[in-house]
Formats: C-alpha cells, sequence, structure tokens
C-alpha cells in the first residue's frame, strides 16, 4: 500500500487506490441524496422534491413500461415487458428526440464540408471566415424570438436552434484542423498529380476524420443543450417536453430517471463515436 | 447537483425577530402585492404584529418550487397549483386571502372562425397542465365536444414566446393563454376568442396560500404573520377601489409588471378583484367554492397533475371553513381558511 | 565502388552540363514582401539561374537567405514577385505533377499504410475517382503495387514494412519512403528541401549514399537545398550559394557562388585537404555576396 499523499505530483496511488478514490465522489452523492431524502420524508412523508426509492421505483415503472398518459394505446393483458417498453413514455420520448438529434447530426454534414472548403480554398476563405467569426459570437437562445417567427414551433425551428448553435463552432473547428494540416501533405499531394478534388477529400478530409469525429464527441453536450432549450419552449413530445411537464406538478420521481437516461443515452452516442474512430482510424495518435 | 441537494436541504429556523417571506409573479390580481410593499402599507402592518414581512417577485414555476421546497412562508397562486403542487407533494398549505377569480383573463383564441365543434384534429398551443389546458377542458365540455377531447394536438409551448408563436405562422389556428397576451394576440383582426373565463366565474382563484406549518408555529409568530398581511392587502384593496390614493394604488401595481395604466386598466376588468373582506368571506364560505373545486380537483386527477402515486381523487383532500373536507379525513392537504378574512371584515385586525 | 566513381568523372567530363537542355530556368527572380507602408524586405534579388537537365544541383547558403524560397517557387508553391521560373519551358505558376518532392517532414500521409502512400501517386494520377470504376483499374492497380514493392525493395525497406503506417516507422525509413513516393511518379526533376536535416549523421550517410546511387543510376534532374556544406560537397555536382548582399540599401540575396564540380561524391576521406579548401570558400561565400565575388575570383585562379 502507498503511502497516501493526495498533494504530491509525483505520487503514484497504486491501482486498488486509484479505483477506490474515483468512485468516492458517487458515493458522497448517493449518501447525500438519501440523506437529504430521508430527512425531508421524516418531515413530509409525501415529499416530491427528493423522492425516495420506492417513489423512484414507481417513477422509473410509469415512465418505462407505462404508455405516455396522451397515448391511446393500452397494453394487452399479459403483455411481454419488452412490449409494455416499447410503448412507454420513454420510448416515445426518446425516439422524437432521438430523431432531432439525428437530423441535426445529418445537417452538420455540410457544414463541415463547408469548413473543409473554408479552410481549403482562398475563395471560400474569403467569402465565409468572416462571418462565420460574426456568427460564432451570436448567442443562439437570443435568437429564438426570430427562429420562432421565421420557422414556426414545429421541427424546423428546433433543429435550426440546434444548428445555429452548434454549427458555427463545429466548422470554425474544422478550419482550425485543416489549418493544421502540414502545406507539405496538400504540396505533396499535387506533385503526385492529384487534383482539387483528390487534395479536399482524398488527403486532407481523410486525415482531420478523426479529428472531426473527436470535434463532435465534445459538441454532443450542446447540441442536447439546444435540443432541449427547443423542445422546452414548444412542443409536444420529447424528452425536454416530458420535463417540462413533470416539472409543473414537482415530478421528481419521472424527472430523475429521465436525467439520468439521457446521461446513459450521451455516454453510448459517445463511445460508440469513440469506437467508431478507433475502428476506422488506426493510425490515428491524438 | 451538490448545490441543489444543499439548497433543498431543510431550512433552519429564524430566532429572535420573525422574518416572513412572500413569493408573487406578476398578473394582475397579484400586482397590488408589489404596491403594497413600495407605499410602506405592508411595513406598518407587520410592525403592528411584530413581525418582517419580505415580499419576493419571482417566476412563476419558480415560486411554486420555492414553496414546495419550503423556501419561502407564502406565496401566491391559483387554486389548480395549490391542489397539484403544494398539497399534492404532501405540503400542506392553507389558503387565507381569496384574492380574486379569472373572469376573461384566459381565453381560448382561434382564427378563420374555428369553433370548438371543427376543433378535432387541430394544433393548440398551451402552456399544458395549467389553468389553459382546465379552459380549453371546460370549454369543451361546455360545447358538448367532450368526446373528441382527446382528438385535440396540443403543443405545449414556453408563454414567453407564445403570442410571437401563434401570431407569425398562420398554420397555428388556436392558442390558450392568458392576459396581457390575449390581447396582444387579438389585435390581429383575424383572432377571435371563443371561449374564456368569464363563462366559468369562480373556477380560476387567485388565492394567497401559507405553509400550514407556519400558521401553525407554536409562538403564533405565524398567525401573527397572517393578520398583518392580510390587513395589509385589504387596506390595499381599498385604496386600488376608490378614494384619494386610487390612482398612486393602480400606478403602482401596473408598475409592476411595466403595464401601462390603460393596459393594467383593461386587465383589471376582466378580473374579479374581491375587493372587500366581506365579498371574500361570502365566496370562500360559500357552498360554491365546494363545486368549483370538485371540478379542478377532478381535472387535476385525471391529467395525473396529483403524481404517480395518487390512485385516488380523495387522496389529497380539501378542508373547508365550515370544516366539511372534500375527500379522505386523514389526507387533508389543502385548506380554505376564511378566519383572516372575516376578521378584516369585522375590523379586528 | 572506386571504379563507379572514375566512370562517373569520366561521364562528367564527357556531357557538358549544358548538352541535354534546360530544365529549370531561373528567370531574374525576384521575391519581396511589404513589412511596413513604404518598405519592402527583399528576400531574392534578381537570381538568374539555368539548371541543366541531369544536374545534381545543392543550394547552400545561411538560415533565411532564401533558398527554400527559391525551391517553392520551382515547385509552384510560391510566385516571384518580379521574373519568371521556367520548367521544362514551361513558366511554373501552380504547383502541378511535374517536379518530385521532398520535403524535410510530412511528407508521408499519415492515414495510409506504406504501400498506399507508394501507390498514391500513380492511382491519383491515372485514375481519377470516377475511373476507379473501370475494369482496367484492377490490373493497373496489380502492376503498381509491384512497381512498388520493388521500389521499397530497392529503398532497403522490408516487405514486411508495406503494411505499417508513417508513424510505425524511424524518421530515416519515413524519408526513404518518401522518397521512394516521390520516385514511383519517375519524376524528371526531383526537389529536395533539407530532406536530410532531422536526421541522425549515420542514418543520414546511408541515405545520402542511396539517394547518390539513384541518381547516376537514373540521371534526374535534382535540386537539393541543405545548409550542411559537407552534404553538398558528396551529393552535387554543382553547387549554388545563395548569399544576401551587406552593400547599403540592398538586402536582397544573390547567387554568390556558381559552381560545377570536376567531380561528385567528394569527402575529407577521399579527397582530403582539397575538400577541406572547398567547405572553407563554400562557408566563406555564404557570408555575404560582396565578398563571395572577390573570394571567387582568386580561388578560381587558384585552381587553374
Amino acid at each position: 500500500m502507498a503511502r497516501f499523499s493526495p498533494f504530491d505530483i509525483q505520487a503514484r496511488p497504486n491501482y486498488l487506490l486509484g479505483q477506490a478514490l474515483s468512485f468516492v465522489l458517487f458515493v458522497v452523492c448517493l449518501g447525500l441524496y438519501i440523506h437529504t431524502s430521508k430527512a425531508r420524508h421524516q418531515e413530509n412523508p409525501e415529499d416530491r422534491v427528493v423522492p425516495s426509492a420506492a417513489q423512484l421505483r414507481a417513477g422509473i415503472h410509469s415512465s418505462a413500461l407505462e404508455p405516455a398518459e396522451e397515448d391511446d394505446y393500452i397494453a394487452p393483458e399479459g403483455a411481454g415487458k419488452w412490449e409494455r417498453f416499447r410503448h412507454s413514455m420513454i420510448w416515445k420520448d426518446t425516439a422524437s428526440s432521438g430523431k432531432r438529434f439525428g437530423i441535426s447530426l445529418l445537417l452538420f454534414l455540410p457544414a463541415i464540408l463547408l469548413a473543409l472548403h473554408i479552410g481549403l480554398y482562398p475563395y471560400f476563405n474569403a467569402g465565409f471566415m468572416r462571418f462565420v467569426l460574426f456568427f460564432d459570437k451570436i448567442v443562439a437562445l437570443s435568437l429564438l424570438p426570430i427562429l420562432i417567427i421565421v420557422f414556426g414551433t414545429d421541427e424546423l425551428s428546433k433543429i435550426s436552434l440546434i444548428f445555429i448553435g452548434v454549427a458555427p463552432t463545429l466548422i470554425l473547428d474544422v478550419i482550425q484542423m485543416v489549418k493544421a494540416v502540414p502545406q507539405e501533405q496538400v504540396v505533396k499531394s499535387f506533385t503526385l498529380g492529384a487534383n482539387d478534388f483528390d487534395v479536399t477529400y482524398r488527403v486532407v478530409l481523410k486525415q482531420i476524420m478523426p479529428q472531426i469525429i473527436n470535434s463532435l464527441r465534445l459538441n454532443l453536450k450542446p447540441i442536447m443543450l439546444f435540443l432541449f432549450a427547443g423542445e422546452m419552449i414548444a412542443a409536444s413530445d420529447g424528452l425536454a417536453y416530458r420535463i417540462a411537464i413533470m416539472r409543473r406538478h414537482m415530478g421528481m420521481d419521472v424527472i430523475l430517471p429521465y436525467v439520468l437516461w439521457v446521461a446513459l443515452l450521451l455516454f453510448l452516442v459517445d463511445f460508440g463515436l469513440r469506437l467508431v474512430n478507433k475502428r476506422m482510424h488506426p493510425w490515428f495518435q491524438s | 447537483m451538490l448545490v441543489a441537494l444543499f439548497a433543498f436541504a431543510p431550512r433552519a429556523q429564524a430566532a429572535a425577530p420573525p422574518t416572513f417571506t412572500v413569493g408573487w409573479s406578476v398578473y394582475a390580481g397579484w400586482n397590488p402585492y408589489f404596491y403594497m410593499q413600495k407605499s410602506g402599507i405592508l411595513k406598518k402592518w407587520a410592525d403592528k404584529y411584530g413581525v418582517v414581512i419580505k415580499v419576493q417577485r419571482f417566476d412563476y414555476a419558480a415560486s411554486l418550487d420555492s414553496f414546495v421546497a419550503k423556501n419561502i412562508d407564502a406565496c401566491t397562486m391559483t387554486n389548480m397549483e395549490a391542489l397539484d403542487m403544494p398539497a399534492a407533494a404532501g405540503v400542506d398549505s392553507t389558503a387565507i386571502v381569496m384574492g380574486d377569480y379569472s373572469n376573461g383573463n384566459d381565453a381560448v383564441l382561434t382564427r378563420n372562425g374555428l369553433t370548438f365543434d371543427k376543433l378535432s384534429g387541430h394544433k393548440v398551443m398551451l402552456v399544458q397542465k395549467t389553468v389553459s389546458e382546465y379552459l380549453l377542458e371546460r370549454g369543451m365540455v361546455m360545447n358538448g365536444q367532450q368526446a373528441k377531447l382527446n382528438t385535440l394536438k396540443l403543443i405545449n409551448t414556453s408563454d414567453s414566446d407564445i403570442a410571437p408563436a401563434f401570431l407569425n405562422n398562420k398554420g397555428n389556428e388556436a392558442v390558450v393563454t392568458w392576459k396581457p397576451l390575449v390581447s396582444q394576440i387579438l389585435e390581429d383582426k383575424s383572432v377571435h376568442s371563443i371561449f374564456d373565463s368569464s363563462k366559468i366565474p369562480g373556477e380560476i382563484l387567485d388565492l394567497l396560500v401559507v405553509q400550514t406549518s407556519v400558521l401553525q408555529r407554536p409562538d403564533g409568530s405565524g398567525e401573527r404573520f397572517a393578520k398583518a398581511i392580510t390587513g395589509a392587502w385589504y387596506e390595499t384593496m381599498s385604496q386600488m377601489a376608490g378614494g384619494p390614493q386610487q390612482l398612486a394604488a393602480l400606478k403602482g401595481s401596473a408598475a409592476a409588471s411595466s403595464d401601462t395604466l390603460e393596459s393594467y386598466k383593461e386587465q383589471l376588468k376582466t378580473t374579479a378583484l374581491f375587493a372587500t373582506p366581506k365579498a371574500a368571506t361570502e365566496f370562500t364560505t360559500s357552498p360554491t367554492l365546494k363545486q368549483k373545486m370538485e371540478l379542478v380537483r377532478q381535472f387535476c386527477f385525471t391529467h395525473g397533475l396529483l403524481g404517480k402515486g395518487i390512485k385516488s381523487v380523495d387522496d389529497v383532500s380539501i378542508a373547508y371553513p365550515d370544516g366539511s373536507v372534500q375527500g379522505r379525513k386523514d389526507r387533508v392537504r389543502l385548506r380554505f381558511d376564511a378566519k383572516y378574512m372575516q376578521a378584516a371584515m369585522q375590523g379586528k385586525l | 565502388m572506386v571504379p563507379v566513381l572514375e566512370m562517373e568523372a569520366n561521364a562528367l567530363a564527357a556531357a557538358p552540363s549544358s548538352a541535354a537542355g534546360t530544365a529549370i530556368h531561373v528567370d531574374r527572380v525576384t521575391v519581396s514582401y511589404a513589412v511596413g507602408k513604404n518598405t519592402r524586405k527583399v528576400i531574392l534579388d534578381e537570381v538568374e539561374l539555368e539548371i541543366a537537365a541531369g544536374e545534381f544541383v545543392v543550394v547552400l547558403g545561411e538560415t533565411g537567405c532564401g533558398k527554400s524560397t527559391m525551391l517553392r517557387m520551382i515547385l509552384g508553391q510560391e510566385q516571384p514577385t518580379a521574373g519568371a521560373i521556367h520548367v521544362a519551358g514551361k513558366t511554373i505558376d501552380r504547383v502541378g505533377a511535374s517536379c518530385g518532392y521532398v520535403p524535410q517532414k510530412y511528407s508521408l500521409f499519415p492515414d495510409r499504410t506504406v504501400l498506399g502512400n507508394l501507390m498514391m501517386g500513380p492511382e491519383t494520377a491515372n485514375y481519377h475517382i470516377l475511373g476507379r470504376l473501370k475494369p482496367s483499374f484492377r490490373a493497373f492497380r496489380k502492376a503498381v503495387r509491384e512497381q512498388a514493392m520493388k521500389q521499397l525493395e530497392r529503398m532497403g525497406l522490408h516487405a514486411t514494412d508495406a503494411d505499417k503506417y508513417p508513424h510505425q516507422l524511424s524518421g530515416g525509413m519515413q524519408q526513404r519512403v518518401a522518397i521512394a513516393q516521390a520516385l514511383m511518379m519517375k519524376p524528371t526533376i526531383l526537389l529536395m528541401d533539407e530532406a536530410f536535416s532531422a536526421l541522425d549523421p549515420g542514418t543520414r550517410g546511408s541515405l545520402q549514399q542511396m539517394l547518390r546511387e539513384i541518381w547516376l543510376e537514373t540521371k534526374p534532374t535534382v535540386v537539393f537545398v541543405t545548409h550542411n556544406t559537407a552534404e553538398a560537397l558528396f551529393l552535387a555536382s554543382r553547387i549554388i550559394v545563395l548569399a544576401k548582399q551587406t552593400g547599403p540599401g540592398r538586402a536582397g540575396a544573390k547567387v554568390a557562388l556558381d559552381m560545377r564540380l570536376p567531380e561528385t561524391g567528394m569527402s575529407l576521406k577521399k579527397n582530403g585537404q582539397r575538400f577541406l579548401d572547398l567547405v572553407e570558400h563554400i562557408e566563406l561565400c555564404s557570408q555575404g555576396f560582396e565578398a563571395a565575388a572577390e573570394l571567387t575570383l582568386n580561388f578560381e585562379g587558384n585552381a587553374q
């Protein structure tokens, strides 16, 4: 057992200690939660602000195994858990939020290609760079009223909010990556008979692909943030819609599982992207 | 997360000069709290009863959250929220001041002459699970369209964006909201009101609700607080109703929501203020209140607003001044108490 | 080794460098850029240079004298402020496939294996994206692959290295692959910018040896930029020294020394004092244009 020395830069905690330390904060949070919940329930057995385990269990049950209130579906007698889950509130909300999320990810493709061109082609750089720099500084949420006026309250406004919020940052990031590709690579490609298309897509894009994926991973949270903002403003389904509705009557027993569910989903998407990166780009040295 | 947990932790009970916090939010019937504090009326009454009263402006949702978390002692809210927020969350609450009822403040607005019988399948923008949805349902029911309730496509829309969102897209055909947003939307001449709260008088009530545990404090400071704020309220009301101070009172209240005097007066026209303690007491002790509350509590229950764990509408009960209880006697969570209003009526404050 | 060198010496003597025609013509090139409102910093001042086909030209000079700028202009990466560059009779205004190029680093595509790097040139030069769908592409690819493996072997790399990624190779191996990659295009002109400068002395020596052998074998025109005089004397058939003018008002570099070597592959071991004299002379020349002009007169007088 190594000496416990938290303020030593050169300390080398052993594996077990390291693992144990990494769980300390989780345990503290959980403990604090349980303590607060207990205390509040002692004072008010029906407290909803910090739901107890039983309340949470009921909340999870109703979100994962019961259809949404506005749904007409009634589970047939003896329906399996999976069957119930597929018609549950959380499934429905995840599907509609997921759709918005997916569409905005698809919309980032042209943005990335634009960035690639801005970084490589002087004319694109001249035409777009200054505007993107300006646009990046716009706080997207403050544009909401305009977005609603222009795009209405349907899917379009939510997706455009995500796009306007995240795309400029992503574009600037990708431009930086393109500019960081050594000039030698471009020159060398031309001497090897490549044309502009080859240099753009087969040399530069291929080379920065893993970095683009990493940038997307970092932007998952902002994407989610803007998606939630959009859904809270006007929606009839979605994860954030449900959270907004549940807030109206302090449904923390449903909100907390939803929050954890979103965290899990984000983690899985992030993990998936990391895996894709590893598989597709074995040469990449981060 | 940690911060949130600490914030939710039970507050230590303050000692020496008992301080009470009242939360209020912008609304025609509640704006007078702003004037009441500014004009010194509140301070006068608080001093009389030896308490300190702080008045704090909140967003409506935030004020309810704070009240449920017991971070504030009293809060303005509608009868519906009193039932589905604190009461349903097990926070025993008492309504001590019957402020007003919405008499046209809330309205169902449609474009192109759309009426209730044709509303089926159309999108309706509103803040879901609030009095707006209640009003819409009552409108449907009173127009014989109860069976079609499920065919409405409700779009939950934040109140901060509902007016521009509705106005700027002709594809939106129906909206349910409240004043001054209603007046704003009605400036578009193609939009008409097809139903408003004046058709359901006394169903959407605006109350001052106090934590029952505060009222029952053994040192009596809670009762003194209730007396002080009730006294201050009715002095404010009498100024609003007429006399030399009327203009100042109206202006001061209008300023609370940065409204012009005209706009505020317009809002007051559709707000049925119980200007005297007598009117308020009469309504609170009448059987009408029970009838109205029955409608509201059924609505809350069928919409799951009483919580996932509540299996029967009777599990969140309401007690009335005559001692009767709506629901199970052992589960009283919301109480209407006319004691302080009565005292004001009799000039005993 | 020695017989080859003698043969080479004869060949040099027999074929005067201008016989095969001009490969590169640096035509009174000036490069300058604005530094303030009214001042311009001059890098190259009316540099005039003709390089014949088959010459191995090493460009020497102190840091910042403009030797890399000159190379980049021949490449087409930079444009002269005045004057022009002609390669094989054509004026160069952009980077094209007329020259092979080996920079000091970042020469290899990190996302391709060694084999992929070698095949990249012939593949892209002959088949653009849609052409790859043609049935003939497969046969072509197979042929290129064989060629690449041969080239790899010639550069002293193993067949097992073919599937490695550049980052898995040492610096010396990377430069070998880089040269091989350029040679796959069978360039008549090869431009090398400090290609061996980042390598350790041992590796550097063996790469110099290899490059010399390639040159002797296929006789491409080579322009090799370096700041190492010994490397220059070993590789060059002709040495160009660029040096800044020190006179008042003029700052750009000019050709301070243009020397055709009577033999190639010079080294201290082989040439003794004569090698040292040349090194000293070259290094003195690189210190300033005016001084160099005087020196050169004397030196050539001595030599004769």
